[in-house]
């Protein structure tokens, strides 16, 4: 199976991935917070019945019913950037429906009863939302989706009315986060109805110097506008950067990453904390030149986040997973 | 990332505190966040929204009688939760909840992808015609909801300057 992000991507050197999630619901039920159990099966089988027509057969998607999941492995979505923390926190009567590859997930009992999300490496806006739109076309045509000429689709929370969408593109900017510009991105973002997270959504931090920028206006503006606001955002956060990058002392740029590298490659134990910083460092050696071996370095931190590691590998101690995850990364890079 | 404490849950609160000039970095998991003091309805973004649709609350307070035909809730439920119970809701309660949308989104009126149209309007996707606008500020006008017609007189002339 081939996610996200073992694939190269325009913009990759900056541009971690490009997120689209759109917020649908059908009309004549509670939203999830307040649906009884019985309600919460009916709405499960109308949308598994409405991806079973053969508009969507191209897609190859799969409906799976989170009560089947295994707890690490359900964790393991939320890491790999699948399905959100309120979703994965829990999921007894959810399900989610996945394509192959995992670029396109459709959240069920979420905050909303439906959340269409597709996520591609790198800067690929327009390509994200057109798939994604696709989707909501063949799944409004089959369902009785809640919508008004004036609010636009209906969410649960007022904050999504209008379109539904949230566009996000995350970024790894350790230049400009140490020079201290992401005071700066931030308010000039906030100013145009744009947020700045962390790797992890809503009240993560930005380990590792990863950012995440999303539209927060919903009502008012179309899709086509608020996808093309955020890329133009996301073309100056990648020219600022990539100048910065280019701009750095060689020599110790490499000395850096290098060390990063070595560290890497010959660690018996690397803990989460670790792993996501000396991964930072390679992915900026790789960009200015510094490294020239083939490594996804997106892969390795994904593939080494706990619940991650722990669905493979079984349950294991803080301490066991620090020696499996770098052991995974070893055996990668060596 | 794991909880700092407990060292088994998903740690889904960051708490950066300063104490005499200490700065000090913690990142825990709901429940430890919890024994710690630290709830996030407290200091949450619900809990702001629903301090928002509250102002509105204040104001209209015959909202409080009507429940929701589907679901239940009375405006006050809504305005406490921050949230809708169901799609009927904004129908039932859609004066109450305007001003807050306003405010919010800094407008009432949806643009972009419209389920309702014809084939020939979904065609051109996000596009919404200043002909198809002008007749909704008709039937606007016609009916006094006069704070969605200045919306829509607003956006007719905004697409009329960019013309």
């Amino acid at each position: 199976m081939s996610c996200w992000y073992n694939n190269t991507a325009p913009d990759g050197d900056i541009a971690v991935s490009t997120r689209i999630r759109l917020a649908r619901n059908i009309n004549g039920f509670p939203f999830p917070a307040r649906i009884s159990d019985e309600q919460r099966q009916q709405v499960n089988l109308i949308i598994r019945k409405a991806i079973k027509n053969k508009d969507f057969a191209p897609y190859s998607l799969k409906y799976i019913d989170m009560k089947d999941v295994p707890q690490n492995e359900r964790l393991s979505m939320l890491e790999r950037h699948i399905a959100s923390r309120e979703f994965v926190s829990n999921s007894d009567n959810k399900a989610i429906i996945l394509s192959e590859d995992e670029t396109i997930s459709i959240m069920i009992g979420e905050e909303d009863h439906i959340r269409i999300q597709v996520i591609l490496p790198g800067l690929q806006l327009e390509k994200a939302y057109e798939i994604a739109d696709n989707i909501d076309n063949v799944l409004c045509s089959n369902l009785d989706i809640a919508f008004d000429d004036n609010l636009g689709f209906i969410t649960e929370c007022p904050t999504n009315l209008g379109t539904g969408l949230r566009a996000s593109v995350m970024f790894h900017l350790p230049v400009s986060e140490s020079y201290g510009d992401i005071l700066n991105l931030t308010k000039s973002v906030n100013k145009v109805g744009f947020t700045v997270r962390g790797m992890y959504g809503e009240g993560s931090n930005a380990a590792g110097s990863l950012y995440q920028i999303s539209n927060q206006i919903t009502l008012g503006v179309s899709e086509k506008n608020a996808i093309d606001n955020l890329r133009v955002i996301s073309e100056q956060i990648i020219n600022k950067e990539r100048k910065l990058q280019n701009n750095l002392n060689k020599i110790n740029t490499e000395d850096i990453c290098m060390r990063a590298l070595g560290t890497l490659k010959y660690a018996r134990k690397l803990s989460s904390t670790e792993l996501i910083e000396l991964i930072g460092r390679v992915k900026l050696g790789i960009n200015t030149g510094a490294i020239s071996e083939d490594i996804n370095p997106i892969k390795l931190l994904i593939e080494g986040q706990p619940y991650m590691l722990m669905k493979t590998y079984g349950n294991m101690t803080e301490d066991e997973r620090d020696i499996s995850r770098a052991e995974m990364v070893r055996n990668a890079l060596n | 990332m794991l909880c700092e404490k407990c060292g088994k849950n998903m740690a889904t609160t960051h708490i950066h505190s300063v104490v005499n000039g200490v700065a000090r970095e913690m990142y825990l998991c709901d429940e430890c966040a919890a024994k710690e003091g630290i709830s996030m309805a407290d200091s949450g973004f619900s809990n702001m929204l629903a301090s928002m649709l509250g102002d509105t609350l204040s104001i209209k307070k015959q909202g409080e009688q009507t429940r929701c035909k589907c679901c239940g809730s009375t405006f006050s439920d809504i305005a406490e939760k921050g949230v809708a119970g169901c799609p009927e809701c904004y129908k039932e309660f859609y004066n109450e909840f305007l001003p807050y949308i306003k405010r919010v989104h800094g407008s009432v009126k949806h643009i972009g992808k419209n389920i309702g149209a014809s084939s020939a309007s979904q065609q051109e996707g996000n596009k919404v015609t200043i002909e198809s606008l002008r007749d909704e500020l008709a039937k606007l006008i016609s009916e006094e909801k006069f704070e969605l017609a200045a919306e829509v007189r607003d956006k007719i002339k905004e697409m009329e300057a960019q013309k």
